[in-house]
């Protein structure tokens, strides 16, 4: 077991070291430097300031003066937001997204797998109708769409939630349904196909042959492994909703880490997005490391590469 | 022997079975795949919106850049106030237009500064040597409080307090933007640019992938090994984001970085379809033929190997397009799609966004132009994953 996070992890910093150079590489490769403006920055400002952020170095320099401060978990200044570091705009912002992924991602999985389930049991009845109806909605929206339509008429319209911020619990309502319905409407969708794949299977029959009582088949034998396709895009999926919730922010005003990445796209403040891709790549990562881990555990079946 | 002891049997059509044609795989894929009437409706629609996209633009009488001035966010509705024979609108921005009884445009009526009283807030429109007034104190000035309508308009001594009927308009079907340009031709070209941005990026997603995934798959050992590597540390980076990177790379917009973005990022995961088909179908008897009368390998991939997966592949691409669609609209929302004057559908809902409480219709129409393009192609992608591929199909 321990030589087999020994293999996951060597490839994990390789992989790190990678995305780091390679973002490095492209940030450093746009013609004009992080203070480049439409009016010319005086000389001497200009020389004060690159020598200020280190940017008069040779850029190999450069590059391992980053990766220092990477290995040491310091991602530099930002520079758009003069005097803070990306570390802080990561600290500050993270809480903010993280509450919203945490809870859209609680969302999915209480909501989507059990509807997946009820649809499966169902099949082609009336309820069954419904939830595909719906998840394929979901899917075919956009999650701006849906956000901007909550804003209209939840917020607008009718007045129930608060447009913008993350100010009362009832303002969280907005940006996690938005949040959650597209993965909501995957996760129901994969898991009835898995389910009917599964109750399909040999050993379901033999489980009812044995006269083992409904519930325990369903509950036992077959939401069981009917779940692993859904782990397996669940995984990325946490990742992705922890973190790339970009335009969610942007349209609910919520002071997360995503926002800060758009501003820094629009205001191109090279470290701060390069420090957010940073973190946001280990970050994946490490859950779908997380991922692999949980299979083993899910369905024996699958061993561990390593493990004898 | 007597020929008439000979009885024709009567022919019962039970033999027929054996006799029916064969088909071939596409010809057996199309058969199953036309009785699939959701797919059906998603290529009817596809092509509907082809149509409405690349034909359309001809058929209105605007271009997606002309600017109307006068005509500023119109709504596809306009709510008309009938006075002695006249139609008059009021916009949600105080601009009064005069219209004819069908929901046609006539003119917007002249509104000089000095007749905008924002005090007393009544605004008194200019139509010839006559005036319209309007006054929208109601509910606004303390002394005005407790009105059941917000506004009232005056015309030739007559006053009228809510519109009597609403009719579509004739000149924008879908309306007019904040800069007075019509709605309806900004969403069909919207549509030309992001199919022709999905089309592409999914062609060429097909191409590298295709070619990549069938070395790896074919060449195997080593070189699979490395390929592969390559392929897990690109699927590791959350793919959105590289796009967005490569976008500041590429110094902001534009059809043709979004379209290299989109391509450079995507293609792993049919690198890794196609992979896992050629390492089944190498092993395969025809293969061993094919090399054994000395094929060139170059010729063995191209000619046998690909042919075969293609039922896998197809799938895929149709899957991608929707995604493609999706991707853009999200780059075009948060700022880094095509450049104004040009619009897809991503950026007409991020500019429709700042007047939503206003002006909702603006962000309507991409919208919904975006979920049935995208219902479309799931639908069709459904489809030919259950024709091409019966060992994958759900349900």
């Amino acid at each position: 077991m321990k030589s087999y996070y020994l293999k996951r992890l060597v490839p994990l910093f390789i992989t790190i070291i990678l995305i780091t150079t390679l973002t490095f590489a492209m940030m450093h490769s746009i013609p004009g430097g992080p203070f480049t403006r439409e009016r010319p920055v005086p000389e001497a400002i200009l020389r004060a300031l690159n020598e200020k952020y280190n940017l008069d170095d040779p850029i190999l320099i450069q590059y391992f003066k980053y990766m220092k401060g990477l290995a040491t978990f310091d991602l530099g200044p930002s520079y758009s937001k003069i005097g803070t570091t990306v570390n802080e705009l990561i600290v500050e912002g993270f809480p903010a997204t993280a509450k919203i992924g945490g809870l859209a991602i609680l969302l999915i999985v209480i909501l989507g797998i059990p509807l997946g389930v009820i649809s499966a049991l169902k099949q082609n009845k009336g309820i069954d109708y419904f939830v595909m109806f719906i998840a394929t909605l979901g899917i075919t929206v956009p999650s701006f769409v849906i956000a901007t339509g909550i804003i209209y008429f939840f917020a607008g319209q009718l007045g129930w939630i608060p447009s913008f911020g993350l100010a009362t619990p009832k303002s969280y309502i907005g940006p996690v349904i938005a949040l959650a319905g597209y993965s909501l409407s995957f996760i129901a969708r994969l898991t009835r196909s898995s389910m009917l794949e599964v109750l399909r299977q040999d050993y379901i029959r033999t489980a009812r042959a044995n006269g083992i009582g409904e519930f325990t088949v369903i509950a036992k034998h077959a939401i069981k492994n009917a779940l692993i396709p859904v782990v397996t895009y669940l995984g990325p999926t946490i990742a992705a909703i922890l973190t790339g919730s970009f335009v969610i922010e942007k349209i609910f005003a919520i002071p997360g880490i995503g926002r800060y990445f758009v501003e820094s796209v629009t205001n191109r403040d090279y470290t701060t997005i390069m420090g957010i891709t940073v973190f946001y790549a280990v970050f994946y990562l490490i859950m779908i490391l997380l991922v692999d881990i949980t299979y083993s555990f899910l369905d024996p079946r699958i061993k561990l590469k390593g493990e004898k | 022997m007597d020929k008439n002891k000979f009885v024709f049997i009567e022919q019962t059509g039970e033999g027929s079975e054996a006799i029916r044609p064969s088909l071939t795989y596409w010809q057996d894929a199309w058969r199953r795949l036309k009785k699939n009437k959701l797919s059906m409706i998603g290529i009817l629609v596809v092509f509907l919106i082809i149509g409405f996209g690349f034909i359309g633009p001809y058929l209105t009488q605007y271009s997606y850049s002309d600017q109307i001035n006068k005509y500023k966010n119109l709504p596809p509705m306009l709510d008309l106030f009938e006075i002695d024979g006249y139609n008059f609108h009021i916009s949600k921005d105080y601009n009064m237009f005069i219209v004819e009884p069908d929901g046609t445009l006539i003119d917007r009526l002249d509104l000089p500064p000095l007749n905008r009283d924002t005090i007393n807030k009544i605004y008194r429109y200019q139509m010839g040597d006559e005036e319209v007034i309007l006054d929208f104190s109601y509910n606004l000035l303390p002394d005005k409080q407790g009105y059941d309508y917000d506004y009232t308009i005056e015309f030739r001594g007559q006053v009228v307090t809510a519109p009597q009927t609403s009719k579509l308009n004739k000149m924008f079907p879908f309306g007019t933007d904040g800069l007075g340009r019509d709605l309806l031709t900004r969403v069909m070209y919207g549509a030309q640019i992001s199919l022709l941005v999905a089309f592409i990026a999914t062609l060429a997603n097909l191409f590298i992938g295709v070619i990549y995934g069938s070395i790896s798959g074919y060449e195997g050992g080593k070189v699979d090994e490395i390929m592969m590597r390559i392929v897990d540390i690109i699927n590791s980076i959350p793919l959105v984001l590289y796009v967005i990177l490569l976008m500041v790379w590429f110094r902001g917009g534009g059809l043709t970085n979004i379209i290299i973005a989109l391509s450079s990022v995507y293609w792993v995961s049919m690198a890794r379809l196609v992979r896992g088909q050629m390492l089944s179908l190498k092993e395969q008897e025809f293969v061993l033929a094919a090399r054994v009368i000395g094929v060139a390998k170059w010729r063995i991939i191209l000619k046998h190997l690909i042919p075969n997966a293609m039922g896998p592949i197809i799938v895929s691409m149709a899957m991608m397009i929707p995604a493609a669609v999706f991707t853009e609209s999200f780059l075009s929302f948060i700022g880094l799609g095509v450049s104004a004057p040009m619009a897809s559908w991503g950026t007409l809902a991020n500019n429709a966004l700042s007047g939503l409480t206003t002006y909702p219709y603006q962000l309507f129409f991409p919208a919904l132009s975006i979920a049935v393009t995208m219902l479309a192609f799931n639908f069709i992608g459904d489809g030919l994953r259950d024709a091409l591929d019966p060992r994958l199909r759900k349900g």
